[in-house]
């Protein structure tokens, strides 16, 4: 009984929906049946020539059957050709989508390509540029321009470096695709093949497409961590309680997003080679004097030599998306955790072994006296040592000659 | 030229002193190539250095492993000095003492003032068995071994050390460790190869530390006290023989000697050339 009713409520939804779709494509999109339009765009042959490039006028009516807009009326799109008669006017204006997909168009119109659309920039990319015009398929359409494992390649038409969009353009990043496809998303994408991992529009949007100078843009720095935390929401919510979220720190210093740590289109796998080697310097971009004392530890000097990404690196002793202060403790640092901390990599570490310090530096008198004078006392003798020697060995080397040249004479070698 | 037969030789150095020796120049440049990698991270030589060698875990294997010989080269030194006071008949105390021994005395700073005189045309020393210089270097290996050695063990195990002291300590052994390794390696590296190997004199190697024998005129000439003391108690018709070193072996020597010099000289000037850098950067 109830699957009847259902059945009977789809049925009349559709008709709804239909005559909706009709008033909305035009009173007259009817009129003009779509076997009238291939009567001459279904000829292969059939071209144009526009600023002296022919162009094929010709359409798949097969594909456009499979198309989004197969229920569509040619004339529905193309609205000046449905004319009495055989011919229509010509050239007839571009096809606009805003007429149905209204939102779309007012949302795409204020982003970067709608903006390049009024420069008249013959790059801007119009809706057909990404959809295409007759083949529009569903995203979720594995064959679709839109679907996911496709949207790298339909962007990448335009973004790859080298194209004559890139070359005519400045443009903020470069190699994004080549760095795209070695990042741990590209990597997810075209090695895993997951289609839930990011690609281009998850981060840019599909059509708010701005740069991330915009303020309104999804990869502005203002608006980033949103931008990531659709995805990794967990992450997100352990940052949102650190020391460099600007709700636990007020400052007027820039505090780092998402994009800081780990960069737009390179952005690696943590655990990776190439992004522990590089975490000392990303921290040491705002925590400078943090870093050169790291490096002058064993740590740090031994994070700079061939397998030095196995050594620890900030994250490993400050953790990296709950950062606290070392008084705070839950800190990773804290003395009530510090001994865990050291502990994974050093198993037999005790309370005073965490006393070791990992940023010690011999110039800081005040902090670390005893470091100050190790330092200097060392360097005196090192001094004294060479100095005394040193000119033991200069004032040698004439007598020396002189004592070889005696040699010599008296038949020696 | 001398006939080749007519030559008299003297032993300088026992198979076991040597052997000693070769030890020593083994895993000391071994530690400070590996070490001074470290210390000198930031440099491109030392990349390449940690490169070639397969990684900076490969670089502590290595370094611990001569560590390792180093104590028993150090355990080996001090079986020696037994035996030579066994063989001496003499108290331990004048046997340390004894004037003619490895311990610095009087009679060494008089040389040295002798020396500088010499330097600027006085007469060459009356020298003995055993140099100021010489007695500098030996010593070095009992100060040097301790003050490194023990520092080492610390940052070998440091969470062991921070048993017995605090951790905060093993910074100031990081500091001492490497600051004397540096003292330790610029020493050898330029001071005693320029002493024994690269003086005009020597140049470009005195052998006798492979081979064990000088000839009896390099004995008469360069330490002309021992000889006058060898020819007092008649010992040196008992050392003396017409034997000289075999040829392989003066060939190894050279080729081997020359080998660690090179390897030696080219990781000074390394570390002296990055030295100068840091000096003239920090004066900016």
């Amino acid at each position: 009984m109830k699957k009847t009713v259902g059945t009977c409520t789809r049925a009349w939804a559709l008709t709804y929906l239909l005559l909706i779709t009709m008033l909305a494509c035009g009173s007259n999109a009817l009129a003009l049946g779509n076997e009238d339009c291939m009567d001459c765009h279904g000829d292969q042959e059939l071209t144009t020539e526009k600023d002296g490039h022919t162009i094929s006028l010709y359409v798949d009516a097969e594909r456009f059957a499979k198309s989004v807009h197969a229920e569509n009326g040619c004339v529905s799109c193309h609205e000046e050709a449905d004319v009495e008669g055989d011919e229509h006017p010509f050239p007839m204006s571009p096809v606009t989508c805003d007429g149905c997909h209204d939102e779309i168009g007012e949302v795409y119109a204020q982003s970067a390509h709608g903006e390049a659309i009024k420069r008249n920039d013959p790059f801007a990319p119009k809706c057909q540029d990404c959809h295409t015009k007759h083949s529009i398929l569903p995203p979720d359409d594995p064959a679709s321009t839109t679907y996911p494992l496709q949207i790298p390649y339909t962007c990448g038409r335009c973004h790859r470096e080298g194209s004559a969009m890139t070359t005519t353009h400045e443009l903020g990043q470069h190699n994004i695709v080549e760095n795209y496809s070695m990042s741990i998303h590209g990597e997810g994408l075209f090695k895993n093949g997951l289609i839930v991992t990011a690609v281009c529009s998850s981060c840019h949007s599909a059509h708010n497409v701005q740069k991330a100078s915009h303020p309104e843009s999804t990869v502005n720095r203002d608006n980033i961590i949103h931008t990531c935390e659709q995805c990794h929401v967990g992450i997100v919510k352990q940052f949102k309680n650190s020391v460099h979220s600007p709700t636990v720190t007020k400052t007027d210093k820039k505090l780092p997003v998402c994009t800081d740590c780990h960069t737009a289109h390179t952005i690696a796998e943590v655990n990776r080679r190439d992004f522990r080697l590089i975490i000392a310097r990303q921290c040491g971009n705002c925590h400078e004097r943090y870093t050169e004392t790291y490096r002058e530890t064993y740590h740090g000097r031994a994070s700079l030599l061939r397998g030095g990404e196995k050594t620890a690196k900030c994250s490993d002793c400050h953790g990296s998306h709950d950062i606290l202060p070392a008084q705070d403790e839950r800190s990773h640092i804290n003395t009530a955790n510090i001994v865990e901390t050291c502990s994974q990599c050093h198993p037999k570490a005790n309370l005073s072994f965490t006393t070791y310090l990992p940023h010690a530096d011999h110039h800081d008198k005040e902090r670390y006296p005893y470091l100050f004078y190790t330092f200097w006392a060392m360097t005196g003798l090192l001094v004294g040592t060479f100095a005394f020697f040193g000119l033991h060995t200069i004032l040698w080397v004439p007598r020396s000659i002189i004592e070889r040249i005696k040699m010599l004479a008296r038949g020696g070698h | 030229m001398a006939n080749k037969t007519q030559i008299l030789y003297v032993e300088r150095f026992s198979v076991f002193q040597r052997f000693i020796h070769l030890l020593i120049i083994i895993s000391f440049l071994t530690l400070a190539i590996t070490g001074m990698a470290l210390k000198f991270a930031m440099e491109d030589w030392a990349q390449w250095i940690a490169y070639f060698m397969g990684g900076f875990q490969v670089l502590g294997a290595l370094h611990r492993f001569c560590a390792v010989i180093t104590f028993f080269y150090f355990f080996l030194t001090m079986i020696l000095l037994y035996t030579k006071w066994k063989e001496s008949g003499l108290s331990l105390f004048a046997f340390i003492f004894d004037p003619e021994g490895l311990m610095p005395n009087l009679n060494d700073a008089k040389e040295l003032v002798a020396t500088f005189k010499w330097f600027f045309g006085g007469k060459r020393p009356y020298y003995g068995r055993w140099i100021y210089w010489e007695k500098f270097d030996f010593m070095a290996v009992f100060w040097g071994i301790a003050v490194i050695g023990s520092s080492g063990l610390a940052l070998w195990f440091p969470e062991q050390f921070s048993r017995l002291l605090p951790g905060y300590w093993l910074n100031i052994a990081t500091i001492i460790h490497s600051d004397e390794a540096l003292l330790a390696s610029g020493f050898i590296f330029t001071i005693h190869f320029y002493n024994t190997h690269l003086r005009p004199e020597k140049f470009p190697l005195d052998p006798v530390i492979f081979v064990g024998t000088i000839t009896l005129d390099e004995l008469k000439h360069e330490r002309p006290r021992e000889y006058d003391q060898l020819v007092a108690s008649g010992e040196l018709e008992k050392i003396t023989t017409r034997r000289a070193p075999a040829a392989w072996l003066r060939r190894m020597a050279t080729l081997f000697g020359l080998f660690v010099v090179t390897t030696g000289s080219v990781l000074i000037v390394s570390i002296i050339i990055t030295m100068f850098k840091y000096i003239q950067g920090g004066a900016h």
